[in-house]
């Protein structure tokens, strides 16, 4: 175990270059995928006025005691792999933000998109003293070990992205995402001018068990069925939100639907799978419409180079809007059981102006 | 590495060589048989003495219950893997117990339990009269297995869509009630690992999994029931992954469905670090618990680290297999030269 003073120079030497290569590395890709952020670029814009509709929350209903958010011991529990750019900017941002307001003891767990795992992740954050909560659950059911643990000890508990089944403002705190219903029929909507209201389309689901692939589906469906009756869903299958999954059920759509007019991407993965699966088949840009949703550089791109139609928004900057709902609460203001955001939406010319601002 | 500085100095006399290597035999054994343990107790103390939310009776406790799941899988697989084989399967039946369970919960405790442990044994059961009787490779009996055990589970479930909730509040206590802090699936799993000890070695039916594992051709010649052996074992293995999903979905009321993914690999690791030969015919339920203890501990310590992301988890996971699996074979070379 013991090494000469001379070796360990030497390692640390290597070491550094080694780092400082990376780092090297991570910056040029960083300047090529996401140009000069500045602080309020891309930022969260609330859609529903806070404390406006619904039953909201406040401290002392929640039976909560007051802390100082700085000298807290904060928890983020993250769900999937940092694999694809949400959770990538998800991530980044609560970071960021955390590091913007002076909070300490923020403490980033990842469940590897193993749901076991991000029970215990929490737990133990809960067992780390957290005071507050953010968790990006991965399922939206089997959260009671949780809620019993952080209930018993008043911690607030905001969910972000994907939802919790479970009481606001009791078994958790609020939930901070989109409107994932109206970003289904966002799609349909531009989907249908697309095809001018015609065609066959095929959906390629997120992944099961979520408020998010539920209501993706069903919002671009009933829009569908509502506004063009002559467009007919033939063929749906999940993708599990990955693109490597998405690539492979779309390989299997062209195989048995050559017909194919329209893909429905519950996200930008999937969809950017989809694009090399049409690649491989020897189908040019444009010659199936391609809609998606989250708002990815990659996929932004993709209606620039003509593969994709449309992408809708789903914004995971949620760093700011989260910490900004905490420091309300702990106010003693009142604060929505949930707080949706507007996202935005990239199609045709918009889309090369969008670049700087999707994630 | 300890046994190679002590056989370092060369003697010239036999004598001393021999005990030397009755030494070296002898910790190779010691560590073979404890390594985990000691590993485990190591890292326990490290991690107290640099942590100060790590020795708290709250984060042991998130240890041992999170724990107590993999526990009662990998106790079957134990029997499997000294047998000489392999079952991919339990994943796939962990998340499947768990949606039958969460489904026969709304017809009482007792089908809730009873549903589970039928189909899953029933799988099991299968499984190893296939494996047993046309001497087919375990592993891809089961890794059908695992396919198909989890296309089954997504049709029950309207592929993963739906999510039954456990609303039988019995059922539901018997995941989440507590004894002195932890909670009852803790002491299910250690029953049955107490269970599966005496199992293992103090019956003819330990001995004959022992046996088959070591030299099938041999055990067959000695009149060991060879087929009924296996089909036990895998049938175990069934039984005990069906029950852990069973005993989740009470923990977590609710049937989730995308659960035990890969698990069967983290469930093998476990086994295989507290000392059980992959190639069969030895190893130890007290090895297995304590690598899956292990397992539990890594994940914590990497958590109490707090800013190391999550991937370094598998990194030191996997570090620690290679290690064991080297170091058996090491082992397993020294005892060939003897």
């Amino acid at each position: 175990m013991t090494m000469e003073p001379g070796r360990h120079t030497r390692t640390a030497a290597i070491a550094l270059a080694v780092v400082l290569a990376a780092a090297g590395c991570a910056k040029s890709e960083e300047t090529t995928a996401a140009p000069a952020a500045s602080d309020t670029q891309g930022r969260q814009v609330v859609q529903t006025p806070t404390g406006d509709a619904g039953p909201t929350c406040t401290l002392a209903k929640f039976g909560g005691t007051k802390f100082d958010l700085k000298a807290a011991t904060v928890g983020f529990s993250q769900s999937e792999k940092e694999a694809n750019p949400f959770r990538i900017a998800e991530t980044r941002s609560i970071k960021d933000e955390a590091a913007k307001l002076g909070i300490q003891k923020l403490r980033v767990t990842n469940a590897q998109s193993q749901f076991s795992k991000q029970i215990t992740d929490v737990q133990q954050l809960i067992a780390q003293g957290a005071q507050l909560l953010v968790i990006a659950p991965l399922n939206s059911d089997g959260w009671e070990p949780v809620l019993q643990q952080a209930s018993a000890k008043k911690i607030p508990i905001i969910t972000v992205d994907r939802k919790i089944n479970a009481t606001s403002c009791g078994d958790y705190l609020t939930f901070i995402g989109s409107n994932f219903y109206e970003q289904g029929r966002r799609a349909a909507d531009q989907m249908i001018k697309a095809l001018d209201g015609k065609g066959k389309v095929a959906i390629l689901l997120g992944a099961p068990g979520n408020n998010v692939t539920t209501e993706r589906t069903n919002g671009f469906k009933e829009q569908v069925r509502k506004q063009a009756p002559g467009i007919e869903i033939s063929f749906e299958q999940t993708g599990e939100f990955a693109r490597e999954k998405g690539q492979q059920v779309t390989e299997q759509l062209i195989q048995s639907n050559p017909d194919i007019n329209g893909i429905y991407a519950e996200n930008d993965e999937m969809a950017l799978g989809a694009v090399t699966a049409l690649k491989g088949a020897g189908k040019e840009a444009g010659d199936i419409k391609i809609v998606s949703v989250d708002g990815t550089r990659s996929a932004v791109q993709g209606i620039v180079d003509g593969w994709l139609y449309s992408v809708i928004e789903s914004n995971p900057r949620f760093g700011p809007l989260a910490f900004e709902t905490a420091q309300k609460f702990l106010d003693g203001q009142a604060i929505p059981d949930k707080v949706i955001i507007s996202d935005r939406e990239y199609a045709g010319d918009t889309a090369k102006a969008g670049l700087d601002e999707a994630y | 590495m300890m046994t190679d500085s002590e056989v370092l100095p060369a003697h010239d006399a036999p004598a001393a060589r021999t005990a030397a290597a009755a030494r070296r035999e002898h910790v190779g054994r010691l560590l073979q048989h404890h390594g985990a343990l000691i590993v485990l107790a190591v890292l326990v103390v490290v991690g107290s003495v640099a942590f100060d939310f790590f020795a708290t009776p709250e984060n042991a406790a998130s240890v041992v219950v999170s724990s107590s799941f993999l526990a009662i899988i990998a106790l079957g697989m134990t029997f499997v893997i000294i047998s000489g084989g392999i079952d991919l399967s339990v994943g796939s039946l962990f998340v499947l117990g768990g949606v039958l369970a969460a489904y026969g919960s709304q017809a009482g405790v007792v089908v809730a339990l009873l549903l589970p442990l039928a189909v899953c044994g029933t799988f099991g059961l299968v499984q190893g009269l296939i494996i047993a009787r046309t001497g087919m490779a375990p592993f891809i009996v089961t890794l059908a297995g695992l396919l198909g055990v989890r296309g089954l589970m997504l049709a029950l479930s309207n592929e993963g869509a739906t999510t039954y909730l456990v609303k039988n509040p019995a059922f539901a206590a018997l995941g989440q009630g507590e004894l002195f802090g932890l909670t009852y699936p803790v002491y299910i799993a250690a029953a049955l690992a107490l269970l599966c000890m005496l199992l293992l070695q103090r019956t003819g039916f330990g001995q004959n999994v022992f046996a088959i594992g070591g030299n099938e051709h041999a055990a067959t010649l000695m009149g060991v029931p060879v087929v009924r052996t296996k089909v036990l074992v895998y049938l175990m293995s069934g039984l005990l992954a069906g029950l852990a999903g069973a005993l989740n979905a009470a923990r977590l009321s609710s049937g989730v469905t995308i659960l035990g993914i890969g698990l069967e690999l983290d469930v093998i690791a476990a086994v295989v670090i507290g000392g059980t030969l992959l190639t069969g015919g030895a190893g130890s339920v007290t090895g297995t618990v304590s690598g899956v203890l292990l397992l539990g501990v890594i994940q914590s310590l990497i958590n109490q680290i707090g800013d190391l992301t999550s991937s370094f988890q598998q990194v030191v996971s996997g570090g620690f297999l290679a290690l064991v699996v080297i170091a058996q074979r090491l082992l397993s070379k020294a005892q060939r030269l003897n």
